[in-house]
């Protein structure tokens, strides 16, 4: 049985009138691992945005095939509401899945954001905000986890959450796909798609 | 139809910690209203029945400064949505209950003091008034709600500009009741009412559903 989620042979994308990637060959995995590469302006995030539904802009009418799965974008603006508190937020983005409360609050904890969980996001830095969403992404435990630019904001701490999260994700055969201007260096078994070249 | 309670829960928390309606628009909506009835004062008589399409009138001002209070982003929304893996047409109508929940509160408490204030009343029963109210909050909510979700008219003016005509063609089927139209007549422009709130709700609905959104 195939893995491919994701196919095409021609992909453009664009804004408007303006096409950022021009007529993209690509085939994804959902058992295998992805970095996307290129330098700024190349497309990333909107491959990104247009692999998890979050693309708003122009496709030129492309072809591909898309299996429906569970894919969890973590963009490089933050995505949490600010008017909630890190529990309501936690509750209000895992209540599709069901999670016990429990298991919500020790993956605030495991994130090192326990003494938070009663502040409203507004209050919080773009670190803080960045773990509570890879604490939620760990929840959710998403098919596909696209993280765009992964490294901003973190600090080291938080580097090592991210990647024992994308450690684990790997060894139970779940896809992360990565965008960054250069190679992170945190997935180890991957693939490039370099924007640059094509 | 299916209501999620997670998503009208943090819709209300958001409200209530967002001060821009309950705090801000009741406020000085409550302040036109006792003013208004100092200013009619210095005229020779007021009729009752313009009483009544004032109130209309503060109705329709009242709903859009409700609406226009915070523009829905669509590329936020879609963000949001799919991070929390909801879909538009579940949202579509857990928002419309939520906003309900924070609007018809209000419309109904700025109802009493309008008439408290201006000594007025509509000529209508209890009961009629009330299900007039609900009719136009649900209208009122689910138009705000299609305009912020489907068209990229996100500036508040432009919206300002195009929303008012259309609750105004909503409070054109409130203005005879109020003013005391027979039974039989109201419960005609109740059905009417009722069969426009259907519409609206059914053909977004199907696009959504349809779109698969």
């Amino acid at each position: 049985m195939s893995n491919i989620f994701f196919q095409t042979d021609s992909l453009t994308l664009g804004y408007g009138n303006e096409i950022v990637i021009n007529k993209l060959k690509l085939s994804l995995d959902k058992t295998k691992n992805y970095e996307i590469t290129g330098k700024n302006g190349a497309g990333k995030t909107t491959l990104l945005n247009f692999i998890s539904n979050n693309f708003d802009g122009n496709s030129f009418n492309s072809k591909y095939t898309k299996e429906e799965l569970d894919i969890l974008e973590i963009s490089h603006t933050p995505t949490l509401l600010p008017n909630l508190t890190l529990s309501e937020n936690a509750i209000y983005f895992t209540s599709s899945k069901n999670i016990d409360a429990e298991i919500i609050e020790s993956a605030i904890e495991k994130y090192d954001l326990g003494s938070y969980k009663t502040d409203e996001l507004k209050n919080f830095s773009s670190g803080m905000i960045k773990r509570a969403e890879l604490a939620i992404a760990e929840m959710k435990e998403p098919h596909i986890l696209c993280i765009d630019e992964p490294l901003n904001y973190l600090d080291k701490q938080g580097i090592n959450h991210l990647k024992t999260l994308i450690n684990e994700r790997a060894q139970n055969s779940k896809s992360n796909i990565l965008s960054s201007q250069e190679t992170s260096g945190l997935l180890k078994n991957k693939e490039t798609i370099n924007l640059d070249e094509i | 139809m299916k209501f999620n309670k997670s998503l009208i829960k943090k819709e209300t928390i958001s409200e209530y910690r967002n001060n821009s309606s309950l705090f801000l628009i009741t406020p000085t909506m409550c302040v036109l209203i006792i003013v208004f009835p100092i200013l009619a004062e210095n005229r020779f008589a007021i009729d009752e029945d313009l009483f009544i399409i004032i109130q209309i009138l503060f109705l329709i001002l009242f709903s859009t400064l409700f609406s226009i209070r915070n523009p829905i982003n669509q590329k936020s929304l879609t963000k949001e949505l799919n991070f929390a893996y909801i879909k538009k047409s579940e949202y579509f109508i857990s928002k419309i209950t939520s906003e309900f929940l924070i609007y018809f509160p209000q419309i109904l408490l700025f109802s009493i003091l309008f008439s408290v204030f201006t000594n007025s009343s509509v000529k209508t029963n209890i009961f009629t008034f009330i299900l007039t109210l609900i009719f136009f909050s649900i209208n009122t909510v689910m138009v705000n709600i299609i305009f912020q979700m489907f068209t990229s008219f996100n500036n508040r003016f432009v919206q300002f500009i195009l929303i008012v005509p259309i609750y105004m063609a909503l409070s054109f089927f409130i203005a005879p009741i109020w003013l005391g139209i027979n039974l039989h007549l109201t419960n005609i422009y109740l059905l009417m009412y009722l069969g426009i709130t259907i519409v609206i709700y059914s053909y977004t609905s199907f696009y959504l559903e349809r779109g698969k959104l």
